[in-house]
This record gives structure tokens, sequence and C-alpha cells, in this order.
């Protein structure tokens, strides 16, 4: 076996997944990543040709179809043509060195992102990098208001390229900000024109990796300014030393995007639970096992770094609808701060029962 | 013979006379005689079937090609540019040739150029089979397997309905049975007479490679830790019976199966680069490779007396049973 066969036989092949609505920037922001001076090969699955062709990449049309399976769960759901396209590139010779899938506007990310881990032969030779979702700043309000699928993609993004910036003010843009963040407080925002978002912003954000959940920001974790809880604590000012002016977000948000942020159902948004008290391992995977159970199909995503009474290292999982996937991760650092804290975003859920159920996993 | 081609071996062949074929993911056909066909140039092979003369092989490419590779060179059938080609078939009975691009199925006759049938489904078709005459064609899709009179123009086809999405399908040499491998770790198969659903699970993977042996009495498969064998005998064909596992080892998976039609040998490939034969009346089991990447491919050839494999690295051989 040669050695690149012997690293292609080892490491998966990054998979990022672009979704936003369609107007958004994707086809940019895709065009800009591949016209870049990278040197890779990359393969690109499009919903449709014609608009992107870059020499030495791959374009790969696909018909978004989704495969529910024989038992009816809908977090069983795959995307057929996903799994055909992926296992044919997989013959190509030479390998990729990263693979982008752009999805249609109205594509739910929860089957793309599903195929990853149900599909044993797509998980085998591929990993999923990061759900990127493209929204721009003067449509993306209008946008969460009358499109479900838009509120589920910011939703189900490991990050978020803000775009079109150019075209709202400083104010409007915050208000936005806002918005995501309120749907989405794991994702970090960034703000691009004409979807001028470096390649390594894009690609290689390993937001399916355990070993990567490091921190879950603690201001996303803190409620926001001006909303009841909020604590005006070390990490404000830690954000305040980036350059962020959250009282100013504060007051634009309710003066600007909050009538139409009200106006639209608000179905979807982050729950952050945290405990300083130690967690027992065995009541927290009866609860998280139970809460997917029945709630899977609501929960778009979760993410949480849980300090377990009686162990040295931190217990990190990740879930997408039912599929949970946790390891201890590291120790604990000596001089750290020994906390659990988990964030679920989701349809509809139920912020008291969640802390209920979170808090009576208290060791 | 043992060979590396330095790409993935996407179908091993025998041609009718016995020749062994390789298809790669490099875009070529090599004949066991030494000779390379630039069939897919700067594509890879997806799919692979013998041509219905016996001699050269159809192969479908990411290119939107199907080429006929014979020795001496190649004949384009056909092209859809943009397209893949996810499955072909051919039948020496009937002389047709049919391959699947997506949701459509084109079926085309290996004596008359002009000849050509469309048929549109409303999912893609990820497997085709002709059934033993040819005059029928399956085709794997959701939710079921449409079955099609292959020559007629305009017809609606026989469903087969199972929920859920069938990848492969295989006919029983009788033609009595239809097997269908699917996403979800196993087979559904109809009973053509009635349309009787059976159903065979119990797999550890997706049974993708599937291989009649014994005259149609037994059914061998892959996707589990070793071999899977059906019996197919008296009416209900596997209704109701046990499979037998051969040649189970732990952690590896059987990934393809081969056996000559009217034999009752059987070879597998598994995960981990090895290739065996079973003689399945004497349960004599014969290691003939070990060791490499996992197999892709393999075949017997029609007198049962030698196979060809092919490994997901381009590792490739042609061993005596």
């Amino acid at each position: 076996m040669s050695d690149t066969a012997a690293a292609k036989a080892t490491s998966p092949i990054p998979v990022t997944v672009l979704t936003g609505y369609l107007g958004a920037g994707k086809t940019t922001l895709l065009n800009r990543i591949l016209s870049e001076d990278h040197g890779k090969r990359y393969a690109v699955i499009v919903n449709e040709f014609g608009e992107i062709g870059i020499d030495n990449d791959l374009v790969v049309g696909a018909d978004e179809e989704v495969f529910e399976m024989n038992n009816g769960c809908v977090c069983c759901t795959v995307r057929g043509d996903l799994i055909r396209v992926l296992g044919g590139l997989m013959k190509r010779k030479g390998g990729f060195d990263a693979i982008v899938v752009e999805t249609t506007g109205l594509a739910d990310p929860g089957p793309v992102a599903q195929t990853f881990f149900m599909d044993d032969e797509v998980k085998a030779r591929t990993r999923l990098d990061s759900v990127t979702t493209v929204v721009d700043a003067l449509h993306v309000i209008e946008r969460m208001a009358d499109s479900r699928e838009a509120r589920e993609q910011i939703a189900f993004a490991d990050q978020i390229i803000l775009n079109k910036t150019d075209l709202v003010s400083e104010a409007q843009l915050a208000a936005v900000e806002a918005r995501l963040r309120r749907l989405n407080p794991l994702a970090p925002i960034h703000r691009a024109q004409r979807a001028n978002v470096p390649l390594e912003t894009v690609l290689g954000r390993n937001g399916f990796d355990l070993d990567r959940i490091v921190d879950l920001q603690p201001e996303f974790l803190n409620p926001e300014h001006g909303q009841p809880g909020h604590v005006h604590d070390e990490h404000c000012g830690h954000a305040h030393d980036h350059g962020h002016d959250h009282d100013h977000h504060h007051h634009d948000h309710d003066h600007g995007a909050r009538g139409h942020a009200h106006a639209e159902a608000e179905d979807i948004r982050g729950v952050s639970l945290s405990m300083e008290t130690p967690i027992d391992g065995a009541k927290f995977t009866r609860w998280i096992d139970q809460l997917l159970a029945e709630k899977g199909p609501d929960i778009l995503r979760a993410k949480g770094i849980l300090d377990i009474k009686g162990e040295d290292k931190r217990l990190v999982f990740q879930a997408v609808h039912m599929i949970l996937e946790g390891e201890l991760q590291r120790e604990w650092k000596p001089e750290e701060k020994r906390w659990s804290r988990a964030v679920f975003i989701g349809r509809d859920l139920d912020e008291a029962a969640l802390r209920a159920g979170f808090e009576a996993c208290a060791a | 013979m043992n060979q590396d081609f330095d790409a993935f071996v996407t179908a091993a062949l025998f041609e009718k006379d016995g020749r062994a074929v390789f298809a790669l993911g490099d875009g070529t056909v090599r004949f066991e005689t030494g000779e390379t066909v630039e069939a897919h140039p700067d594509a890879a092979i997806l799919c692979a079937a013998r041509h219905p003369s016996g001699q050269g092989v159809i192969t479908g490419g990411d290119d939107g090609r199907v080429v006929w590779s014979k020795a001496d060179g190649a004949v384009e059938l056909a092209a859809l540019t943009g397209r893949w080609i996810d499955a072909v078939d051919a039948s020496a009975e009937s002389g047709l040739i049919a391959f699947a691009a997506g949701k459509q199925v084109e079926v085309l006759d290996a004596k008359d150029s002009l000849f050509r049938r469309v048929f549109a489904h409303e999912r893609s078709v990820a497997g085709l089979a002709f059934e033993p005459k040819g005059r029928k064609l399956a085709c794997a899709t959701y939710n079921g397997c449409a079955v099609w009179f292959a020559r007629i123009a305009e017809q609606k086809p026989t469903v087969l309905k199972w929920a859920g999405s069938h990848l492969g399908v295989t006919w029983s040499p009788d033609a009595r049975f239809l097997i269908s491998s699917m996403q979800e770790n196993m087979l559904h198969g109809w009973r053509i007479a009635d349309a009787k659903d059976m159903r065979m699970s119990g797999y550890g993977a997706k049974p993708k490679s599937l291989a009649f042996l014994g005259g149609g009495k037994l059914l061998a498969t892959s996707g589990a830790a070793g071999a899977v064998v059906w019996q197919f005998v008296g009416n209900n064909g596997p209704m109701g019976q046990q499979a037998a596992e051969i040649g189970h080892r732990d952690g590896t998976l059987v990934t393809r199966v081969a056996g000559a039609p009217d034999k009752l040998v059987l070879v597998a490939g598994t995960t981990d680069g090895r290739v065996w034969a079973a003689e399945l009346n004497t349960t004599r089991q014969t290691t003939m490779r070990e060791g490499g990447a996992a197999i892709s491919a393999l075949a017997v050839s029609p007198k049962g007396d030698r196979a060809a494999w092919g490994d997901e690295d381009g590792g490739a051989g042609v061993v005596p049973l």
C-alpha cells in the first residue's frame, strides 16, 4: 500500500455542508473559496449546475433525495443522493482534500447531517466538518419570519456567515446578530461582504468533533443584555474588549428588528444550562437518553461540557436530533473552574423542564 | 496473476471465454492478458457488466458515458453530459443493455444501434437487473422495485413496493423471486407470482453483494462477519428459514460474494482484504489472499474454475479455485 493510499484509508475526508436561503450568497461564497489559490483538490456537490466551474475541482450535481428508513423515524432520515455520490467519489483516483455540499434554500439540514452518522460507509470514509449557513444582513430577519427552513438552517449551523453587511447600518447589523444568537447561541457569526470570508474560516471547523468542544462561549450562556437574568460579569468585559457594544445592541434591537422578531413564531431557539454542582454520570445518561428519545425530533443540535462527580476528565457530548455522541475528553486543569454547561437548540423547547431535568442530575 | 492497478477496483468480471477484466476508479478497463483500455478518460468507472456478446465489458462512469471496452479498444454506447451512470446491467439472452442515470433508466440493444428505451422513475435508481431471460428489467429505487418490459416503449411498470431505499436487485435463476438489498442492513424479497414480501434481516452492514449458487437453491450475500447463505427451496424460498453464516471472523465484514451459478463453491472477499473460497457441501475453506485493502470486486469464471478479485487500493488478482 502506498503512503497516500494508507493516509486515504485512515483519515476520513472532511465534508462541509453549505446551507442558506436563495440569494444569501452561497454560490458566491463557494466560487470564492474554490477560486482561491489553495492548491487543494475539492469535490463540490451542488443541487444545480451552471454557476460553478473551477479547474482541478470536481463539481457533481445531485438531487436532494431524502430517504426515510423503514421504521419511519424522522431522526433516521438521510440524504440518499449524498450516500450515492460520496460512494462514487471514493472510487475516484487520488481522492479529495475536502468535499463541499451545497444545499438548496429549502433543504432541511437534519437529514444531511444525519447521513454522516447513520450510514456506516459514509461514516467510515468521510466526516462532517461543519454545517455552515450563509445569511444576508438585509433580508435575514424577513426570511426568518416567513421561512421555517431559513430558521432551521440558522439554528442548525456550526457557524454563520453574515453576508452583505455593507447593505445595512451597524445598528441593524447588531440587531441581526442578536436575533441570530437567540436562535443559535453556539455558532460564531462571521461578517462578510460579497462572501469575503477566508477559506480557513469556512473549512476545517471540526464542528462535530468531540475533541474540539473546547469551550461553550460563556457570554452565550449568560442571557443577553436587557434580558431577565443577565449578569454583568467578567465575560461582558471580555466581550467589550473585542469591540462589541452590548448596550447599543440592546437598544437598537428593541426599536429595530424587534417588531419582526415578535411577529414571527419563535418556535426555534437555544436554551443554555449551567450548574456548579458536579453531575451524577448515571443520572445524566438516563436523562439525556430519555430527553432525546422523546424530544429528539425537535432538538436540532446540542452540545455540552460536564463536570462528573468522581471523574477527573471532562465529559463532552454533542447531539443531532436523536444521535448522541459523548466521551471523556481531557482532564480538568488544576486552575480551571469545574462546572457543567450545555446548550440545546430546538423547536418549542420547554426551558423550565430542561433546566429542572438538568439540575436533577446533580450528584 | 497479481496486480497493483493503483486505483479503486470498481468491478471484476469474466468474459464468456474465461478471461478476467477489471474496471477501475481511474477510468480504465484492464484485461488479464495485459491490455489497458482508456474507457473513461479523467473520470471514474462507477459500475460495470459483461457485454451481451460475452466479449468485453460495459462500464458506466462519472463522466455520464456508457462505454463498451474490448481488449482492442472502446466504443461509446451513450453519453449523458453532466450525469453519473450509477448502474448498468446486460443480458446475453436478449442482447439488451440497461443503465441508470439518476431517475432515468435507458435500454439499448447490442445488435441495433437505433434501439433506445427510456424509463422514468420518480426517484433515483440505484440498481438494475435483467430477469434471466432478459425480457424484463428490475430497477431498484426508493420504496420498491419497478419491473419493466425492457423492449416496450410505452408502459406502466409493475411496482413491487416496500418502504425504504432499495440499492441493488437480483433475480433468482428461475425468475420466481426478486431480491433487493436495502439501505437499512437488510434484504427484501418478493415472490413474483403473488408479490408476497420476504424480509431477510439480521445483517451488521448493508448486504450489497448477492450471488445465487447451487443451481439457484442457495443465495449467498455479503453484509456480515461471514458470508450469509439462504436456502431457496420449494415454493416459499427462504421464508421461515434461518440463514447459515460461513467463514465468520469477528471484526471483519464480508464485502463481496461470488460463485458459479450451478456449482457449490462460494468465494468471498472481506474488509480486511481476505479472499476465501468454501465448498458448501464439505465446508472446506481455503484462503486465497490475505492482507491489504478491503475487497471491492469479486467474480467467478463461467466454468467456475477461477476467481478474480480487486480491492479499494487497486490490488487485484486471478486465482484458481
